[in-house]
């Protein structure tokens, strides 16, 4: 599963950057998900798929992996050895066939 | 003519900072060998300033409005940027800029047909330029950087006949736009296999590695442009791997000579393999020369 997939239009890529350069935008994911999800033109299948971390459609309908990485980080934690490391667990056993990891 | 006396390629991989203490001895051993050798030759070779190609990893722009080349113009670099602060696990740095080479540079890439990006504002830094800073202490070492992050991962991706051209402009630029006095080195920071986002996140592809680290030590840039497709890094681990091209680019600025690598490690933990390789940049000169004439 590489980039083969790889759709620049999908709008998970600004929410992914949006949220990495914004402190404040994060704190608001974490308290009001749907309310910043709302004011993306997200398809309803990525909406979906952000709500029930499903990476593995993500990826499937274009979501580019190095972003993928990040946005399971920005869920699960980013702290090196902790939080990124279930993030990273959590990312693969999705994209392995699990599919929704909530 | 500005010489170019300090060139090298090595990994970025944020573990080699916030993962270090879960990797055994030995790899231990080469991550700190490898580093310390780099940090010393940077500060022996008496170099004006370092330019460092690396991959921008999406830290800086849009996917749909990518640059392929973006230059860090600013006078001071700082880094990380905020959020990857506790991800690579490391303090806060700054180093010093070049702003007048990083527009020199801009332009002599622009005049050799070159479209590069650029900005005053400081770049947003990950694990790609704030590792190496880190780990051969070029903060305290007092030199200059100039930071030139590229696209390695979003498509379609400058391929390595490309950056290799970026490279020999690159060398053209160094050698007759800069003050004849000017020592230069170039760092290409990125690799080795590792495919941060895939299915494979935990995949190293030790064969890969060490074919690539004793193809670029051997200078033969023949066959490295041969074998060395987009397709071979995505296979040796996707969205990862292809920063090697920021290696090529320094190889396409020196042109042919050989290196000395400083080992191979392996570390599951660092989803990512690690080897450096420093070129010898008193290889070769008759040769060269020639050929630049």
């Amino acid at each position: 599963m590489g980039l083969e997939r790889f759709d620049p239009s999908l709008a998970t890529h600004d929410l992914i950057q949006d949220l990495k350069w914004s402190p404040a935008l994060r704190e608001e994911f974490v308290l009001n998900e749907a309310g910043v999800l709302d004011r993306y033109p997200l398809r309803q299948d990525e909406r979906y798929a952000i709500e029930t971390r499903d990476f593995r459609t993500l990826y499937d309908i274009g979501l580019h992996p190095y972003l993928g990485g990040q946005l399971a980080r920005l869920i699960f934690g980013n702290e090196a050895g902790k939080g990124a490391t279930v993030a990273v667990n959590k990312l693969v056993e999705s994209l392995q066939g699990k599919g929704p990891v909530t | 003519m500005a010489e170019i006396r300090f060139a090298a390629g090595a990994p970025h991989a944020p573990g080699l900072i916030g993962l270090m203490q879960t990797a055994p001895g030995p790899v231990k051993d080469v991550v700190a060998h490898t580093y310390r050798s780099l940090g010393e030759a940077i500060a022996s070779s008496a170099i004006d300033v370092l330019i460092i190609f690396a991959n921008d990893h999406l830290a800086n722009s849009r996917i749909r409005a990518y640059p392929d080349f973006l230059i860090g113009m600013a006078g001071e670099h700082r880094g990380p940027y905020e959020w990857f602060k506790p991800w690579i696990g490391c303090r806060d740095y700054t180093v010093k800029g070049a702003p007048d080479i990083a527009a020199a540079l801009f332009g002599g890439m622009t005049k050799r047909g070159i479209r590069m990006f650029a900005q005053h504002e400081n770049l947003k830094f990950d694990d790609n330029i704030s590792v190496p800073v880190l780990l051969t202490d070029i903060e305290g070492s007092g030199v200059p950087i100039v930071p030139v992050l590229q696209n390695c991962t979003v498509p379609p991706i400058p391929d390595q006949h490309r950056c290799y051209a970026v490279g020999q402009a690159l060398g053209d630029f160094i050698r007759n736009d800069l003050p004849a006095d000017m020592r230069v080195g170039l760092l290409g920071s990125g690799g080795l296999s590792h495919e941060p986002g895939g299915s494979r996140y935990y995949f190293i592809d030790e064969d890969f590695d060490r074919w690539f680290l004793d193809l670029v030590a051997s200078g033969d840039h023949d066959r490295l442009l041969r074998e060395l497709t987009l397709e071979r890094m995505e296979a040796a681990g996707s969205s990862g791997t292809a920063e090697l091209l920021a290696w090529v680019v320094v190889l396409g600025a020196i042109g042919p000579r050989p290196g000395k690598s400083f080992g191979y490690a392996a570390h599951r933990e660092f989803k990512c393999g690690v080897g450096a390789v420093q070129w010898d940049m008193d290889a070769n000169q008759p040769k060269l020369r020639a050929a630049a004439e």
